[in-house]
């Protein structure tokens, strides 16, 4: 113990490592689980006033604006009035799983932040130790670990509910994220080859500095950062981290319009606060972890980090606190900005083609890796070679198949236009409805209906706007060509 | 001294120690919970539970990696796996106690008996053979000096999980995947169904009134005719079989089979189409 | 090295208590005004649909899903360790790990082409 003690101590280094992490003393500890745990809850009241003012901005609406200066308060009313609000457990429900499920969703994704770097080594109270909760030689399996836990609670909360809503949403809540989660294990791959290891200082470390060179007299860097060295890891990873938090355009187990509130829409009061806060804090997790792993961690921006102070002291906090609330407001964009894609496209994306290309891409750099540093070697070339004619193969394969689909779908195409040819000018016609058809004339509805067939059509011409009859050819037209 | 010293001060004394007895308490009786729980989804809940804590022991033993994995792969993928056969399945608690496969109580318990022999030999082994000690393979380099046993060493066991990962993706197909017999109908081919159809325009919605629930009550046409368009043919029959009464004020619902004339199977694609 | 889950631990507690807490609270400050319907599912306005004991049922699709989380899993747990000492297994450990990926690309390839990754 007292070794670790002495170790850690005279570490006086910006750069923290795992040894760090020992003999820290307990009141350091409380302290920086209590304020992350702030960090998070604030966090969360701060995104969802966030989210509301940056949409209302977007469609032209001013947001949230009467709590607090700019409404800023409204997010923490919002919650008290929650927790005022009466708690209802439905008939039905399975009663212990019922009340669990919140709480199993929230805590993991409490924890993961656990790992996530604030910043390099600081003094607080005269004691030296790093801007970070924890660490350990497998952090990011961490973060793994306790997203593959909040799925339990989505999955039970849905079960528990004993309705269909809910069933339905936790079932496709939980396809969807264990999908993306293997995406997102994917991209994580090519991070650890450059790194060397699964800790997160050791991450941030890595991206410290890229090779030098030299232009005009001055020593210049290669950007280091892993989202420009592994650009399609982080891409492939910035859209398993939207997949995994199930938010638009992927927010396919809340939809709205289909599934009401999905996994959560039997839960009010402040269970459903509780399931609110886990999807913010898992939105703040996964935005953490790019920042980590892709963006450099807490270490400053390029034009910034030729100043050499940037990375000391109690500064880096800031390079990080804004690129994790870039990466935020991006979510926010996605959700201003995309409509909600289908369930069967968001599988398709993540199944058949962010897996297969994040494989391709880990085999292809760890090649190239082995490539630079052994030479060419024949199992080097061998394998290069295999890679590249395999990837050529799908290429090809793929390129069949669509063609097949293309033909097959041209068969079709042919026959409409024969068919469907009723327009007089002969140019191709989009499949125009009839013009007669049968339901103007009371056939198809009810018999028990069709008392009064004159006043029933002129009624629906005059409601519907629809003009029935053979004289309606010009609007027919008009409604073909918008 | 402090909690945090005490566990600092002991990687294999009194914080293992201490960690020990409280898992072994929780997974024990979670175990126990698992066996007697009458409902089968409590009973895999509490099994997590016993692979959490099974985690966390092998954490404290000085095997982060082994941890995490445990969480990743038994706790996140295996016991999801049975989460959702147990829901596919949709045990009962009428169901699981009776005997459906005949001598299957006979065969578990032989199973049973073996399971006991093994656990006694291997924890007769742990107890009077001397412990692994704690080497450079314990701890921080964790990850590192498992990778090189894995890779080096035990290369043809870790060749042969592929094979075995190839099994269970095959036996998966042929239990639970059924071929499409019929291509999936695309957008494409749904738009143009549609168009053709009798209604290009969406069917009129239900109606809406003080005392009906509006999604199975239908709409009225202007002379006050009820319109059986406006209804899904499922809700029409399920107000068919008579599950509530419309109260006085509320249209006569329309007689059962009505619906069907037009709402029929034929019209039902149709419909989806007209409400996206 | 049990000193590093110290703080991850105490989070845990801390993030226990505020949920057990939470939960309570949830109970005990809203008032209780229930009726008959409030109790019932919400299905938009229709009667509930009667929900099977023993809970709800998932499509069996669902098991395949499952089961190749289960395999892409174990991939992404063993291609961890490889890629931390890739420096050091160098050509041999390149070699067995597209073996490896091969092979279970092979099971991949067999469930893409009978259609086991299409969805409705």
């Amino acid at each position: 113990m007292i070794s670790h003690v002495l170790a850690a101590a005279p570490a006086g280094g910006s750069n923290p490592t795992l040894a760090s992490f020992y003999g820290q003393p307990w009141w350091m500890i409380v302290l920086k689980v209590v304020v992350l745990f702030v960090f998070l809850m604030l966090t969360t009241l701060f995104m969802i006033w966030a989210e509301r003012r940056v949409i209302g901005r977007m469609q032209q609406r001013p947001g949230p604006n009467r709590a607090g200066p700019f409404g800023l308060l409204q997010s923490l009313l919002d919650g008290i009035k929650l927790a005022l609000k009466e708690d209802i457990v439905p008939r039905g429900v399975d009663k212990l799983l019922f009340w669990l499920a919140p709480a199993i969703s929230a805590i993991p994704a409490l924890i993961s932040f656990s790992v996530i770097p604030f910043g390099p080594e600081v003094s607080i109270f005269g004691v030296h130790t790093p801007l970070q909760v924890a660490d350990l030689p497998v952090a990011v399996l961490l973060v793994l670990a306790m997203s593959s836990m909040g799925v339990y609670g989505i999955v039970l909360a849905g079960w528990a509910s004993s309705s269909p809503y809910s069933l339905l949403g936790g079932l496709r809540s939980s396809a969807q994220v264990i999908s993306y989660e293997i995406a997102m294990g994917l991209s994580f791959v090519a991070v650890f080859l450059y790194s060397g290891s699964l800790s997160t200082t050791a991450i941030v470390n890595a991206q410290a500095n890229g090779a030098q060179f030299h232009l005009f007299g001055v020593i210049l860097h290669w950007p280091s950062w892993f989202a420009v060295l592994l650009l399609p890891s982080f891409l492939i990873y910035l859209v398993t981290m939207v997949g995994e938090t199930n938010r638009l355009p992927f927010d396919l187990p809340e939809g709205e319009g289909e599934l009401v509130g999905g996994f959560h829409t039997e839960y009010s009061s402040l269970k459903f606060a509780i399931f609110y806060l886990a999807e913010y804090v898992n939105m703040t997790t996964v935005a953490g972890l790019a920042t980590t792993l892709f963006l450099g961690g807490w270490r400053a921006p390029w034009p910034i980090s030729v100043w050499s102070g940037s990375n000391a002291g109690w500064w880096p906090l800031l390079w990080f606190l804004a690129k994790v609330g870039i990466l935020l407001f991006c979510f926010i964009w996605l959700r201003g900005t995309l409509p909600r894609i289908r369930y069967d496209q968001l599988m398709k994306l993540g199944w058949k083609v962010l897996i297969p290309v994040s494989l391709a891409w880990i085999m292809m750099i760890a090649t190239i890796r082995v490539w630079r540093s052994q030479g060419g070697s024949v199992p080097v070339y061998i394998v290069g070679g295999a890679i590249l004619a395999a990837l050529l193969a799908l290429a090809w394969a793929g390129d069949m198949a669509s063609e097949r689909r293309r033909v097959a779908r041209e068969g079709p195409a042919d026959d409409e236009e024969m068919e469907g040819g009723q327009s007089p000018s002969g140019a191709p016609s989009f499949p125009v409805p009839p013009l007669d058809l049968p339901h103007y004339h009371g056939i198809g509805v009810a018999a028990g209906v069709a008392g009064s067939l004159a006043g029933r059509d002129g009624a629906a011409a005059g409601i519907g706007g629809r003009p029935a009859g053979p004289a309606a050819s010009d609007s027919v037209k008009e409604v073909t060509g918008a | 001294m402090n909690a945090a010293h005490v566990l600092a001060a002991s990687t294999v004394g009194a914080g293992a120690v201490v960690a020990f007895w409280i898992l072994a308490v929780i997974s024990v009786a979670a175990a126990l919970g698992l066996v007697l729980a009458p409902r089968a989804v409590h009973g895999a809940v509490l099994l997590a539970v016993v692979m959490l804590s099974l985690a966390v022991l092998y954490g404290v033993a000085g095997a982060p990696f082994l941890a995490f994995v445990q969480i990743i792969v038994y706790t996140g993928a295996v016991l999801m796996l049975f989460l959702f056969v147990l829901m596919i399945v949709g045990v009962s608690a009428a169901d699981s106690m009776r005997e459906t496969i005949r001598g299957q109580r006979l065969a578990a318990g032989l199973a049973g008996i073996g399971l006991l022999v093994l656990l006694a030999l291997v924890v007769g082994h742990a107890a009077i053979g001397p412990a692994a000690p704690a080497g450079s393979n314990y701890g921080v380099l964790n990850v590192q000096r498992l990778a090189q046993l894995i890779f080096t060493r035990y290369v043809f066991p870790f060749e042969l999980t592929s094979a075995l990962l190839i099994t269970a993706a095959l036996g998966a197909m042929v239990l639970a995947h059924r071929e499409r017999t019929s291509p999936k109908p695309s957008q494409r081919d749904l738009a143009r169904q549609r168009v053709r159809g009798d209604h290009p325009a969406p069917l009129p919605g239900p109606g809406v009134y003080a005392r009906g629930d509006a999604a199975d009550m239908p709409a009225l046409l202007p002379d006050g005719t009820p319109s059986p368009l406006s209804l899904n043919p499922v809700m029409a029959r399920r107000r068919g079989s008579a599950i509530r009464v419309p109260g006085p004020g509320v249209p006569a619902p329309l007689p059962p089979g009505e619906p069907g004339k037009d709402g029929g199977p034929d019209a039902e694609p149709d419909r989806e189409g007209a409400h996206p | 090295m049990l000193t590093l889950y110290v703080p991850i631990l105490m989070l845990a507690a801390l993030a226990a208590l505020f949920a057990g807490f939470s939960l309570v609270m949830g109970a005990l400050a809203g008032p209780k005004r229930w009726n008959r319907a409030k109790l019932q599912a919400y299905e938009s306005g229709i009667e509930p649909t009667p929900q099977p004991s023993g809970g709800g049922r998932f499509p069996v699709k669902y098991y395949l899903t499952a089961m190749l989380f289960i395999l892409f899993d174990i991939e992404i747990i063993f291609l961890y360790p490889w890629a931390v000492t890739f420096r050091s297994l160098g050509v041999f450990g390149l070699v067995e790990m597209v073996l490896f990926i091969v092979t279970v690309l092979v099971a991949y390839a067999y469930v893409w082409r009978r259609g086991g990754l299409e969805w409705d």
